[in-house]
Order: structure tokens, then C-alpha cells, then sequence
């Protein structure tokens, strides 16, 4: 990286679009130039249901943070998430030809092409295809098989697949804007950048990225991903609950849930209320707090269930050295950290960006952790890039990539 | 593994399929236009002008002198009289079988008064018996629909399965523009593929078969009111595809019910073509609509005359029924001479009724009652089993009262998913995630 380059980290959730201009500088650190962000709407879990509405909801966060760094964003790197992102483990071999005697650094692509012959629906496409280990000749834990002698190399990858026509929906609301789109990136990997340090990666951790329609999590151990997945639960679910349970509109939910709102039950005074003051057209209520507590557990905790069902399928639970770590906007609800750590019997923090400078409200926030991670993922694939043939023709295949999916 | 060759003909099940009344004939007729082998196909009806345009090769008529050829007049007692009077005939053409196929619109005369006491035959003789009924439309009136409830709940006393077609659901099976021909059209569309992919499963045998045996132990204890959902796709997708068509069966309730059945039966046919990795993706999808308790019985079937297609057979029922209906239910009946010793008291007048078909003293009326318009439904049953085992009337109270708890609960849900109203649900085991969790745990909020 000879220059200072500036990249942009869009994501459009359920409930907020957030957008991350920031400068990747020379020296291997990011500065947040400014964060963009407006209100959501036309997504749900994640994924878009109006084009139009949500195409306006993105321009309003780009001209957000437009105005707040001071750059013009030509193109973005866009997280994708929703409940229709799937993965698996497959272990890609490539058999060297009889002449050729050592691997060279073409036969990367060929050993990725193979693990990606791997049965997924059809109307489906890749995200990514993350690299785990390499064994040359059944010898495993090859760091780099480049130059190698051998006769045969196989590669295991984490392979995260999602339905295209979903993710074109996505990709179209930001070409009707004019957007060029640099790579999508699945969120809840690259909020795994923001967060995780090398270090946690190999002894193993969790991320669970509680957004406003889904949970994505991640799972790394011995530095690579494991598993990957999302549930099409996440903070609206717990304000719609709240709303149907107390009979209060949405908007007063939402704000009963931030305010006031705890995934702890049982400490409370009994007969404690919260009070919702009178408004025009709304009279004031008194919500008993055990109630609003109880139900906000009973939510949480379900979800917290159903995750670990899903992690105990991937059978890596064992192999967590570092913990769970805990992002997205509803990481922020009020106890959430005890009932996690109580249903997943790990040690489990709440994160924040790391290294990272600028703007401090940006990076201490879990909301943003997501679109800085877009920011760090960007930074990564560039350093891959900035060398090597192989970088090159990865770059040349996503524009094709992204040509045809116009 | 070893497998011994199965001999086709000798034990394959004898199937005999039986349409009732008008809706049944057309129901039939679809069947044999569209090809049903292995089984014999029998239209009944009282009105001998419609019978003689059905197509069945078989063809009874009821109540040669009850109703003269005419059709019993939307009286389901003139049905039940038309069908008594035929009862030889239809014993005769029942006769060996094993499996007895009904299908009748209920709410009519004919259809609503026979097709239980043509059940109770095919039973006594040994048959297990599956009706496909078709429920009138709402603006057909009250009448017609008590008289459907009253018969469909006869019915379920006496059928091993019933597979129910509400008519006012025919607008999710076709486009509401579309005509009105093809709407019904598509309604006996839906039933005879039920029909006939039931036939196939138990005729044919497969890698991992399903048997009558298979069939009749997956769906007993249950209540007989049956979920079917049938899909089939020759897509580049077809595994993905033929499910969520099959889900989408207008019998299987868009997959939301299945998550409170107890036992699934699950059957894939295809080609040779057909893939483990299809398979496995297939049943994963299938296995986030039922809940982890849930038992599944599956079968796998190739067949070269399929070719490209995956075809995907759901059978389920709603959840496990009262134990005073299931004592009413004489499962063990299926075996005719130990069958009427167990009989139930009320059961047992009624089979001595039936061997002397054409008595007129049937005045302890027993279950496969001819309805009567004026007098309510559910009264003619339990007055059957109380007086059958009267120690059981307080059980079957709670079993009521749960039974009408969860109506309340099912009623509930679709309305209360609030802002996800219009998204796509998130079902896991079987529950729509999206219902509040406390509304789904049963949690009082003050």
C-alpha cells in the first residue's frame, strides 16, 4: 500500500442504513473520516422488500456521511445478510499434473474451484469462499503450500452461499444510485474483522451480531472460520413482542426497550412501574417493569437457544478459547451479556471496534461495528491484492462477477 | 446390503376406490382420465342420470327404490337410506379389499348420508379406509354446512384417515380470476393426486418402502383429520422446489401445522437420477417445520417413468386425538372376525344391523347416523361413547376443554405477528418465531 486510500462500509440493516467513510493509511491503520446513517426502511430480517424506499434510505446515509468526511463515495463495500445465508465446511483437491513437481500459484484457484463443486440449490451463489487450512500430500497444517513439493493439493473452506436474486435486490438499489459496488461482504464476517485480534481467531471465538431483524454469528477457531450462519430473529422482534404484549405502538416500544427495557428478571421491586407519560393521542400508561423484563427475557433467551442448537450442530463449542463476543445495535439491551453467558456457559463480552482511530462515537458503538468491518475487510483484501497475479485475477473476475450480475 | 425380490402382484394391497354422490364422480372421473393404475375404481350415486355419465367402469346405484333414480335431494337421510338399501352391492364390491378409497363432497345428500355408513362396510370388512372429502363453500348456508360437520365428524369416527378440501379455500389453487370449471377442475385436480400418490406409495415398494403397515401405524393415536401436501418439480432446483410446493398444499396448511404433529410421513419418488445430496438438502428444509419430537417416517422410491421429476409426499395429522374418540375409533376392527368382538357396544348393534341388511329396526341408532337437519351434530357421538365407557366422560371433558384451549390458541396466532406480519416467517421446529415468544410459552400479560 504505497498511497492512503479511502473506502467506504455500507450496510443496510432492518432498522438503520450505515454507511463508514474511512482512510486506510499507509502505516496498516484506519481512520474514520465519518459515519452516515438514516433510518431503515423497506427491510425486514435483513433483507429488502422496497426497492424504492429502502434506494432513498441508502442515498440519505451516503449523503450523511458524504457530508461528515468530506469525500465523495463513488463505491462501497456492501454487507448482506438475511436469513437465507447458509454455510458449510468442503475440503477442495487439485491432483498436480504429471510434469508440474511443485504447487504453484495458480493451483489455489483450481483447489477453490473444486471445493465450490459442492452441491448448493441452484438458485443460489457464493459469498465467499474462506480458506481454512491447506494439506499437500495428506500432510496437514501447511501455511503456505506455494513452492511446495508435491503431487497433490487439497484445501478445506468455509463456503458461505446465499439466494442470488436476494442479494441482487441489494446490489440493484445501489446501481440505481450509481453506486459502484466493490465486493459484498456477509456481516457478520466482516463484523468479525472489526472486533477480533489475531489472537482471539486462533484460541477460538464467537461472534454473535444481534442486529434489528437478524442474529448473524461467526464462528473462528485456529484461526480460521468454522461456521457461519444467520436466524431471522434479532431487536425488532423483541419490540414487536413488547408492542403486542403491553398494547403500546411501535414507536413507544422501541423506545421503552432502550430506555428502560432489561433481559434480567427477578431483581425487580415488586409492583415497580415505568410510567409512559401522555402524549396527544396516546394515554400515558404505567408497564409493570417485571412484565417488561419477563418478556424481553423470554425473547432473548429463546433466541440465545436457538443459536446454540445451531452452534451445537457445528460441534465447536469445545474449541472456544476466547469466548463470545457480542455486537450489533441490540447488543446494547440491558443484561444481555448474563443471559448469554448463562445459555452459552462461556466467558461473553460486549465489543467495540478495535484499532481503529477518528471519529470515537463511531468506533465505541456496537451499532457500526458491522460497517467498520466492511472498512477492515476492505483494507485486507486490498493488501492481498496489492501483490501477486493471483490478486489480480480475483479483482478481474469480481468485476466480470458483478458486470453479469447487472 | 441384501435385499430379497419383493413379488409384485400377490402381495400387492388390493385397492378399490370408491367416488360417492355427485362431487365424488367428479373427483373419480379425474382419476380415470388422468390414470390410476393397480385399483378399481366404483362411483355410487343416488341420481342414475349422473351416474351414467361418469366414466367409472364400475358403477352402484343407491337406493334403486328409496329414491327411484333421482338424487336424494340434498337429504342426508335419503342418502343413508339409499345406501343401506345398496348395502349387498357394496359389500360385494369391497369385498378383498385392502385399502378403501372414499371421496365424496359432504354437505349434499348423498355424499354427507352414505359415505359413513359405505366407511363402516369397507371397515367391518377389513379394509383400511381413507376418505377424501370436499367441505361445502360458507355462503352455501348453514344447513349444508352443519350437515358436512355432522358427517364429517361420523366420518372421522370410522375412517383410518379423512383428508379434508374446504371449498372456500379453491381461491388459493387457483388464480381468483380464473374460471369457474377450471377452479373445480383444480379442486378434484388436488384430490385425486391425493388420491392416486397414496395408491402408489402403498403399491409400490421402494429403497426404503412404505407399506399399509407403515402408513396405519404413523397415522394411529392420531386424529383422523389428515394433512397431505404433495409437490413435484423437474427444475433445476426440484429438491428445494417440489417441497415447498408440496408445503404449499392447500391440504397441508402452508407447513405452519405441521409443527404440532406428532408423527410425519414423509415419502420421496424420483427418477434414477435422484441424488443423496438432494435428498439431504430436502429433508433439512423439511425438518425446520417440525419440531424435534416429532417422528419421522420416511421412504424413498425410484422409478424410471418419472424421469426428471422429484415428487414429495407429506402425510400428517393434526395433533394427537382425544383418547375417548380414539376408544370410539375401533382400530383394531380391521381384522373382521376378532374386529366385532371388541366392537364397542354401540358398534356392536350396529354390525348386527349390517349382516341383516335391509331390516328396518334401527331405532338404537348407532354411529354412521343419517343426519338429521334438526338435531345438533355432536350430541348423536357422545352420547355413543359415554354410554360405552361412562368412566371416561370427566378425561374426555378436559380433553374437550384442551382441545377447544388450542382452537383458541390457533386462531390467535396469525394475527398476532404484528409488524412481520407481511414477511416471511421464521419457522424453526415447526414454530413461527415471530408469534411473541411470551404468546407462544402461554405467558398472562397484565
Amino acid at each position: 500500500m504505497a498511497r492512503d486510500k479511502i473506502v467506504v462500509g455500507l450496510e443496510v440493516g432492518t432498522s438503520k442504513v450505515c454507511a463508514v467513510a474511512a482512510e486506510l493509511k499507509s502505516d496498516g491503520t484506519i481512520q474514520i473520516l465519518g459515519v452516515g446513517e438514516a433510518p431503515s426502511r423497506g427491510v425486514r430480517k435483513g433483507e429488502i422488500v422496497d426497492i424504492d424506499n429502502c434506494g432513498k434510505c441508502i442515498r440519505e446515509a451516503l449523503a450523511d456521511a458524504e457530508e461528515k468526511s468530506d469525500v465523495m463515495i463513488k463505491n462501497v463495500y456492501l454487507g448482506i445478510t438475511g436469513a437465507h445465508v447458509q454455510s458449510f465446511n468442503n475440503r477442495g483437491s487439485f491432483t498436480l499434473p504429471e510434469e508440474q513437481e511443485k504447487v504453484g500459484e495458480d493451483d489455489f484457484a483450481r483447489v477453490q474451484e473444486a471445493a465450490r463443486k459442492a452441491p448448493i440449490p441452484s438458485q443460489n451463489m457464493f459469498l465467499h469462499t474462506i480458506l481454512q487450512t491447506y494439506h499437500v500430500d495428506g500432510q496437514d497444517g501447511i501455511l503456505n503450500p506455494i513452492g511446495m513439493h508435491g503431487r497433490k493439493l487439497e484445501a478445506d473452506f468455509h463456503i458461505i452461499h446465499g439466494v442470488a436474486n436476494r442479494i441482487k435486490n441489494n446490489i440493484q438499489c445501489l446501481i440505481d444510485l450509481d453506486i459502484e459496488i466493490e465486493d459484498i461482504v456477509f456481516t457478520p464476517y466482516a463484523a468479525a474483522q472489526a472486533i477480533l485480534d489475531q489472537t482471539q481467531k486462533n484460541t477460538g471465538a464467537i461472534v454473535v451480531d444481534i442486529g434489528g431483524g437478524t442474529t448473524g454469528y461467526i464462528v473462528y477457531t485456529g484461526g480460521a472460520v468454522k461456521q457461519s450462519g444467520v436466524v431471522g430473529i434479532g431487536g425488532d422482534h423483541i419490540t414487536n413482542d413488547l408492542s403486542l404484549g403491553l398494547r403500546i405502538p411501535m414507536g413507544k416500544a422501541e423506545k421503552l426497550k432502550i430506555e428502560e427495557g432489561s433481559c434480567i428478571v427477578g431483581n425487580c421491586v415488586p409492583g415497580e412501574v415505568v410510567a409512559l407519560k401522555d402524549e396527544p393521542g396516546f394515554a400515558g400508561r404505567e408497564i409493570e417493569r417485571e412484565m417488561l423484563n419477563t418478556i424481553i427475557n423470554l425473547r432473548v433467551r429463546e433466541t440465545f437457544e436457538l443459536l446454540k442448537r445451531e452452534l451445537d450442530k457445528g460441534r465447536y463449542l469445545d474449541y472456544i478459547g476466547s469466548g463470545m463476543v457480542l455486537t450489533g445495535g441490540s447488543s446494547s439491551l440491558h443484561g444481555i451479556q448474563q443471559v448469554a453467558e448463562e445459555i452459552f456457559q462461556m466467558p461473553v463480552q460486549l465489543c467495540r471496534a478495535q484499532n481503529v482511530s477518528g471519529v470515537t462515537s463511531a468506533f465505541e458503538n456496537p451499532q457500526y461495528s458491522t460497517a467498520i468491518g466492511l472498512v477492515k475487510y476492505a483494507q485486507a483484501t486490498l493488501e492481498d491484492e496489492s501483490g501477486g497475479l493471483l490478486g489480480w485475477l480475483k479483482r478481474l473476475f469480481s468485476i466480470i462477477f458483478l458486470f453479469f450480475l447487472r | 446390503m441384501i435385499r430379497l425380490t419383493r413379488p409384485s402382484s400377490s402381495t400387492a394391497p388390493v385397492i378399490k376406490i370408491l367416488g360417492i354422490g355427485g362431487a365424488g364422480a367428479n373427483t373419480l372421473d379425474r382419476l380415470v382420465l388422468d390414470g390410476i393404475e393397480g385399483a378399481s375404481v366404483i362411483a355410487l350415486n343416488t341420481d342414475v342420470q349422473a351416474l351414467n355419465g361418469c366414466v367409472a367402469p364400475q358403477k352402484i346405484h343407491l337406493g334403486k327404490t328409496t329414491t327411484r333414480g333421482l338424487g336424494s335431494g340434498g337429504d342426508p337421510e335419503i342418502g343413508y337410506e339409499a345406501a343401506e338399501e345398496a348395502g349387498d352391492e357394496i359389500k360385494a364390491a369391497i369385498e378383498g379389499a385392502d385399502m378403501v378409497f372414499l371421496s365424496a363432497g359432504l354437505g349434499g345428500g348423498t355424499g354427507s348420508g352414505a359415505t359413513p355408513l359405505i366407511a363402516h362396510m369397507a371397515r367391518t370388512a377389513g379394509a383400511m379406509v381413507i376418505a377424501f372429502v370436499t367441505l361445502p363453500f360458507a355462503f352455501e348456508g348453514k344447513r349444508r354446512l352443519t350437515q358436512a360437520a355432522q358427517s364429517l365428524a361420523q366420518l372421522e369416527g370410522q375412517a383410518d384417515l379423512v383428508v379434508c378440501f374446504e371449498n372456500d379455500r379453491m381461491c388459493e389453487v387457483v388464480a381468483p380470476s380464473a374460471g369457474v370449471q377450471q377452479a373445480f377442475v383444480a379442486t378434484d385436480q388436488t384430490l385425486s393426486q391425493a388420491i392416486r400418490t397414496i395408491a402408489t406409495l402403498v403399491r409400490h415398494g421402494g429403497i426404503i418402502n412404505i407399506g399399509l403397515d407403515e402408513l396405519a401405524s404413523a397415522l394411529r393415536r392420531q386424529h383422523p383429520r389428515c394433512l397431505f401436501g404433495y409437490g413435484e418439480s423437474d427444475g433445476a432446483n426440484r429438491a428445494h422446489e417440489a417441497l415447498q410446493r408440496a408445503l404449499k398444499s392447500p391440504l397441508l396448511e402452508k407447513g405452519r401445522m405441521l409443527g404440532e404433529s406428532r408423527s410425519v410421513l414423509v415419502h420421496v419418488a424420483g427418477g434414477p437420477d435422484l441424488t443423496v445430496s438432494e435428498l439431504t438438502v430436502l429433508m433439512e428444509e423439511f425438518n425446520r417445520h417440525i419440531s424435534d419430537s416429532t417422528r419421522i417416517d420416511f421412504g424413498i422410491a425410484t422409478d424410471a417413468k418419472l424421469g426428471r421429476r422429484l415428487c414429495v409426499t407429506i402425510i400428517s395429522s393434526t395433533a394427537a386425538a382425544e383418547p375417548a374418540a380414539a376408544a370410539a375409533r375401533p382400530v383394531i376392527a380391521r381384522t373382521p372376525a376378532p374386529g366385532e368382538a371388541v366392537f364397542t357396544a354401540a358398534h356392536a348393534g350396529e354390525a348386527e344391523e349390517e349382516s341383516e341388511a335391509g331390516d328396518a329396526a334401527r331405532e338404537p341408532e348407532p354411529m354412521p347416523q343419517p343426519v338429521t337437519k334438526a338435531t345438533p351434530a355432536p350430541m348423536q357421538i357422545a352420547p355413543a361413547i359415554t354410554a360405552h365407557k361412562p368412566k371416561d366422560s370427566p378425561s374426555q371433558k378436559t380433553a374437550a376443554a384442551k382441545k377447544e384451549e388450542k382452537a383458541e390458541q390457533m386462531q390467535l396466532e396469525p394475527a398476532n405477528r404484528g409488524r412481520f406480519e407481511k414477511s416471511e416467517p421464521t419457522i424453526v421446529d415447526g414454530q413461527d418465531l415471530d408469534v411473541p415468544t411470551f404468546l407462544r410459552k402461554n405467558l398472562k400479560v397484565k
